[in-house]
Order: structure tokens, then C-alpha cells, then sequence
């Protein structure tokens, strides 16, 4: 007999009672301004509202795209941690080429520096802070870096010597206040043949700096041309659509690095226009190979471009079924996840009859307000989507049609999928051939995914797939079970939780997974081929 | 307009040096693995008995760990096999399942919860989509008993 699993803690959310202090394994960055008490003598109250932006637009996303954690932020620092020690350092880099971008456009007593420290190392996470030696290393290590540099220690170069394309220049042994033991320490230099040309670095300061003085005459110039054109345009260029604003505003963390350092360095902008997100969101893409050139550049085009354009044609939307909201009882007894079974009430709302398939994934790719364009038959089902894909999707679709588009709740899913049944599986408490896509139950054994979605028969509400064909995410964060779930069909969320809850099973899973009280929990950032969603509306 | 703004773009990432990292690329069955590559449990170990829940530290020498996704060179994500006697097919991806878990975050260790009996445990590394190297990067299958 096949033992179940009862509990799965990926052990991101640590802290067990029989387990003791939650200790792990992390990549920690510490960062902080460089001569902060200066800048704040300076300009106090400037340089408060400039640090602060910066963490908005630059640190806090940084990190998130990077999945590292912001742990706190200090008056002129914040301290980070990483599971990965590549995400970190190129966290820091990313910080650090974005910074000298911006800081080009202003006078040197005016730059705000970071140093950047990395250290891996064992750690205690509290809820608000991390605690121990290595958090101290890391504090030291940024203590050494000159400005706009980023250092890091012996173990977390020995992770990435192979797998970061950079240039590291070894410092040897540090010691290092209040720590026994010596610390490697390794300058980090972005570019491999930077480690070159450090030896002639000031020929190459000059060089560089000509062509940036060249980038921004250039910038410039089109920013007067452009400006032209602008002030020739009429005025209802500058009005987005609500809809429009809404599905801009759910990029603005991508891009708002960017269009705020044209904020910046020019006049007050306006952010709103369509077609400035597209652009920002274009650089956005490829920090990894531009950071430095993005923001100079991205400094003048994006005020300069509200160009009216066509409106594109409205996507075409998903079949929607409106149910009646109602009482019904959520889970089984059939695995610990699903315990205890519940009493939940749902308010009405309507579900699509179909998970999402690539035709309406890829009109969403086409606005570039998805991530990649889905290869495959136009109505399969959408697949290898991640919760943050499935998020996109559905903020993307909420801002282009103005209804009220989301993931389903954990409940609202399960309410749908039983459809007013109490059995095992929508049909009856037997497993029946050809009445579902999973794995040994169709006649014809196959291990192919699905050509199309509604290719078996609908559950009593009409509702195809609520159980195969493909996983689908819901919007709750993943709970082993259902001890403190909330019984108002509201969705269970945690502030940075780092699974979120799959219902359905897929073809590649076997019947058991095709119940509708079964579920699971994956990693919110991580793409998996059978994953997929389909969408909610709130009536 | 877009037309110009994109040209700038792409010339200004021409004239300035930024860092060379690398992307995800087009993907093939299966990446190659370093011969000497090791994957074991740290713990538990084979025979183990345990009482209750436990952590599972996975211990991999000689290749890195990253998210799934990241398409490094040399590098991969853990999956843990519990109780599953299938042989792995190395032409798909690594099955998500209740027995087959993944750690695609990254993640070294899990916290894990069986019904008391014998259970065996193995552990596979998965390339960026999931599929297990070539040759295979897999560990010796032990056998826990929870009390």
C-alpha cells in the first residue's frame, strides 16, 4: 500500500514548534548608501523622497524579480535574502548598473551610491529581520565595497564562479570587525573583460563618459524633436481609458524602474499613456543586457511617445458560466490535504467553461502583457504557466475589457467543480471511462497532452475539465489542510507566501487527482507543462 | 515612433558594455551532466527511523542548484521521489504528483510528513523544463521507517 504525504514545507515558511528556531541557508544582500549623512546634509528632505523612490522603483523590484526577499530597509540600507546565490548577485549587479544610470543625468555631489555586500550563510529568519553570522559578514563585506561596487564572499563565489558571466577580482583574506575567522572577499566586475581593463580604467572612464555625454546630446535632441510633435498633438492623446490605466498599472512594477528615472530626469511625465508601458516594459526585458544603457536612454522616449494609436481590436473573451452562489461542503477525508471537511458559502459568480486555452493565452502574449507566446493547436489548453503567469493573464484581460477578471478562489473552484454533487467525482463515487482526461482513464491509453479543451463531457453546471486535461491555479496560497481556512468563499492568502494551490489533476496524473476536493500546492514562480488555470469573474 | 524609440534602445545596449548573462534559450530533451555529478540525501540516511515529521536535506556535489527555469550550464533543481517504484522516463518531464515533489525555487531541504511504515525516498535532478539529465543525476533510493 502506497503511503500519502501529509505534510510538504519547502521549508520557506520554516518554523515547526518541534523543529526549534527556523534556521536556513541564504544568499544574503546587504546594501547602503554611500556618504548618506552627506547627501542628507545636503538636501534632507530630497534625499529622504529620493532614497524612498528608489526602493520602490528599484531595490523592492529588483529583488522580487530576482525572488529574493526584501527582509527590511534601514534609513540608508536594506538587508535581502536569496535562496539562490546567482539570483543574488545578479540582483546586485542589476542595482548597481541601474544606479549608474540614473545617477548620470545629475552632478556628482548629488549621486546616491550603493554598496552592495553578498555573503551565504546559515541564518534565523524572524518575521521581520534575519539574524546571525552571516548577516554580519554580509554587513561587513558591503562595509568594504567602494561605492557602486558590489562584494561578495568566498562561499557565495565558489556558487557562482561557472554560472555568472562576470569578471571577479579576488581580494584575498579580509578580516573582517567582530569575526574570528578571515573572510575571501571578491570584488565583482559586470563584465568579464572589465577585469582588463580596470589597469586603464581612466582612458576608459573618458571613453565612457564622451559617449554618454554623446547618448544624452543624442537623447536629447529627439526629446526636443519629439516634444515637438507632441505639443502638435491634440490633447486626447494623453487620455487612457480606465481599462487602459488598469492594465498599465498592472505592469508598473516591471517597468516602473524605468519610466520613473525618466520621472527623474525630465519633466513630470505622464505614465498612463498605453504605449509608454509597452516600451518600458520592452526594456524591462532585457535588464540583464542593458541596464546601463536602459535608463539613459529610456530617460527621453517614453515622455515624448503618446502617439495616438489604433485601438487594438478587444480580445476575444472566455466563455463564461454565471453559477448561483450557495452553501456546499468543501473536502474529503480521502487525503490529510483536504481535511477538515467544511461547511463554506459562496457568493455568486461566474467561472469559465474552459481553461484557458493558447488562442486566448496568446492574444494576451500579443499585447505583451503576457510573458511568452504558447506553441501548440489554437484551442488546447494553455500549459507550463506558472501562478504569476495565470496573474498576469487575468489583470491583462480585467484592464482590456473593464469587467472584473481574477483567478478563482480555492472554493469557488471546488463549488464549481462538485456542482451540487457529494460524491467522489462529479459523475458518481465510480471511476467511468472517456469521462475525463487523466492518466489509465480513457480507453485508448495515451500519454499525449490534450488537442483541445471541452473534449469530455460537462459537469452538471455545464462546466468542462473540472478535473483533468490540465492543473489549474486558483488564486489561494497553498495550506497543508484546511485548519483556519476561511468559510466565506474568500480566497486564503498570506503576504509572501511561496506555493499557491493547483486543483484538477492533469492527463499525466492518475484518477485520484481527478477528484474534485483533490489539490496541491506549487512553487508560485516555477512553470510546470501540465499547469495551467482557467479564469473567475465577480458579478 | 515605437520604430525609432526601439532603434535607440538597441543601439545604446550596442554602445554600452553591460553584463553578458545569460538567458534562457531554446530547450532540448534532456541537458547533459558532468560524469563525476552527486546527488545524495544529507538526511536521512538509509535505515533511518524517524519519529513524526523530519527535514529532507538534499546534498548535490560537483553541479549547482537553481531555479527550474534557469537554464545555467551544469546546474538543476531538486525533485524528490517518494515511494515510487515507476521507473523514470528520461524522454518527459519528471511527473508533479503527490509522490513526485518538486523543488523548483531552488529550494536544498523540505519538510516532510509520512504515515507512519516504511517508506523509500530517491531523489533526481531536473534540467530547466523538468526533464532529468543526461546520464541521469539521481540518488540511491533509501528507506525511512516513521515510527
Amino acid at each position: 500500500m502506497r503511503g500519502d504525504i501529509r505534510d510538504i514545507n519547502s521549508g520557506k515558511n520554516a518554523g515547526t514548534p518541534e523543529n526549534g528556531v527556523p534556521r536556513r541557508l541564504a544568499a544574503i544582500v546587504a546594501g547602503d548608501i554611500s556618504g548618506y549623512s552627506r547627501l542628507m546634509q545636503l538636501d534632507e528632505e530630497g534625499t529622504h523622497a529620493r532614497v524612498r523612490r528608489l526602493e520602490r522603483d528599484l531595490i523592492e523590484p529588483t529583488i522580487r524579480e530576482h525572488h529574493g526577499r526584501l527582509i527590511k530597509t534601514t534609513g540608508d540600507g536594506f538587508i535581502a535574502i536569496f535562496d539562490s546565490p546567482v539570483e543574488a548577485v545578479r540582483c546586485g549587479i542589476v542595482i548597481q548598473q541601474n544606479m549608474i544610470g540614473r545617477n548620470t543625468a545629475l552632478s556628482k555631489a548629488q549621486w546616491i551610491e550603493y554598496r552592495i555586500g553578498i555573503n551565504l550563510g546559515d541564518v534565523i529568519i524572524d518575521t521581520d529581520d534575519v539574524f546571525g553570522d552571516g548577516v554580519n559578514v554580509a554587513a561587513r563585506l558591503e562595509g568594504l565595497a567602494d561605492p557602486g561596487e558590489v562584494f561578495i564572499s568566498g562561499g557565495i563565489y565558489e556558487q557562482i564562479k561557472h554560472k555568472i558571466v562576470c569578471g571577479y577580482e579576488s581580494l584575498g583574506d579580509r578580516k573582517v570587525k567582530n569575526i574570528t575567522d578571515p573572510v575571501r572577499v571578491y570584488r565583482v566586475l559586470p563584465d568579464p573583460s572589465a577585469f582588463k581593463r580596470r589597469r586603464v580604467q581612466k582612458r576608459g572612464v573618458v571613453i565612457v563618459s564622451l559617449s554618454l555625454i554623446v547618448l544624452v546630446l543624442a537623447g536629447g535632441v529627439l526629446w526636443y524633436l519629439t516634444m515637438q510633435t507632441r505639443s502638435r498633438l491634440p490633447r486626447v492623446a494623453f487620455k487612457s481609458t480606465p481599462s487602459e490605466q488598469a492594465a498599465s498599472s498592472s505592469h508598473a512594477a516591471k517597468s516602473s524602474a524605468l519610466t520613473s528615472t525618466a520621472a527623474n530626469s525630465t519633466t513630470p511625465t505622464t505614465p498612463s499613456a498605453p504605449v509608454n508601458e509597452t516600451a518600458a516594459q520592452q526594456s524591462a526585458k532585457v535588464p540583464d543586457t542593458s541596464p546601463t544603457a536602459a535608463p539613459t536612454v529610456a530617460a527621453v522616449p517614453p515622455a515624448a511617445t503618446p502617439v495616438p494609436q489604433a485601438a487594438p481590436p478587444p480580445p476575444m473573451e472566455p466563455e463564461m458560466v454565471p453559477l448561483p452562489g450557495g452553501s456546499f461542503t468543501m473536502g474529503s477525508n480521502e487525503d490529510p490535504s483536504e481535511r477538515p471537511v467544511h461547511e463554506v458559502t459562496v457568493k455568486r459568480f461566474a467561472i469559465g467553461k474552459y481553461p484557458v486555452s493558447i488562442r486566448e493565452w496568446n492574444q494576451c502574449a500579443a499585447a505583451k502583457a503576457c510573458p511568452f507566446t504558447a506553441s501548440g493547436p489554437d484551442d488546447a489548453p494553455a500549459g507550463n504557466l506558472s501562478w504569476s503567469d495565470a496573474k498576469q493573464f487575468t489583470a491583462w484581460l480585467a484592464g482590456t475589457t473593464g469587467k472584473a477578471y481574477r483567478l478563482p478562489t480555492e472554493a469557488e473552484w471546488e463549488y464549481a467543480a462538485r456542482a451540487g454533487t457529494r460524491t467522489r467525482y462529479w459523475w458518481g463515487d465510480q471511476l467511468m471511462p472517456d469521462v475525463a482526461s487523466c492518466k489509465n482513464c480513457t480507453q485508448v491509453a495515451s500519454n499525449d497532452p490534450p488537442s483541445k479543451v471541452g473534449a469530455f463531457k460537462p459537469n452538471p453546471f455545464g462546466l468542462h475539465d473540472m478535473g483533468g486535461t490540465v492543473d489549474q491555479w486558483v488564486e489561494d496560497c497553498f495550506h497543508k489542510n484546511y485548519q483556519g481556512a476561511p468559510n466565506d468563499g474568500s480566497a486564503w492568502r498570506d503576504d509572501g507566501c511561496t506555493s499557491h494551490v493547483l486543483r484538477s489533476g492533469s492527463w499525466r496524473n492518475d484518477a485520484r487527482y481527478v477528484r474534485p476536493s483533490n489539490r496541491d500546492g506549487y512553487d508560485t514562480q516555477v512553470r510546470y507543462p501540465t499547469h495551467g488555470f482557467r479564469v473567475a469573474l465577480t458579478l | 515612433m515605437t520604430m525609432t524609440r526601439r532603434k535607440v534602445l538597441q543601439a545604446a545596449v550596442l554602445l554600452l558594455p553591460g553584463p553578458a548573462i545569460a538567458t534562457r534559450t531554446a530547450f532540448a530533451k534532456g541537458k547533459p551532466a558532468p560524469k563525476d555529478a552527486v546527488l545524495y540525501f544529507v538526511w536521512p540516511q538509509d535505515g533511518t527511523v524517524i519519529k513524526g515529521a523530519f527535514w529532507c536535506r538534499f546534498g548535490l556535489r560537483n553541479m549547482g542548484v537553481t531555479h527550474a527555469g534557469d537554464d545555467f550550464h551544469n546546474s538543476g533543481h531538486h525533485h524528490l521521489l517518494i515511494d515510487v517504484n515507476e521507473p523514470l522516463n528520461p524522454d518527459e518531464p519528471i511527473p508533479q504528483d503527490k509522490s513526485h515533489l518538486h523543488f523548483g525555487a531552488g529550494q536544498t531541504e523540505a519538510r516532510i510528513e509520512l504515515p507512519p511504515g516504511k517508506h523509500t525516498l530517491q531523489l533526481v535532478l531536473g534540467d530547466a523544463d523538468h526533464f532529468p539529465f543526461v546520464p541521469p543525476v539521481i540518488s540511491k533510493k533509501i528507506t525511512v521507517r516513521i515510527r
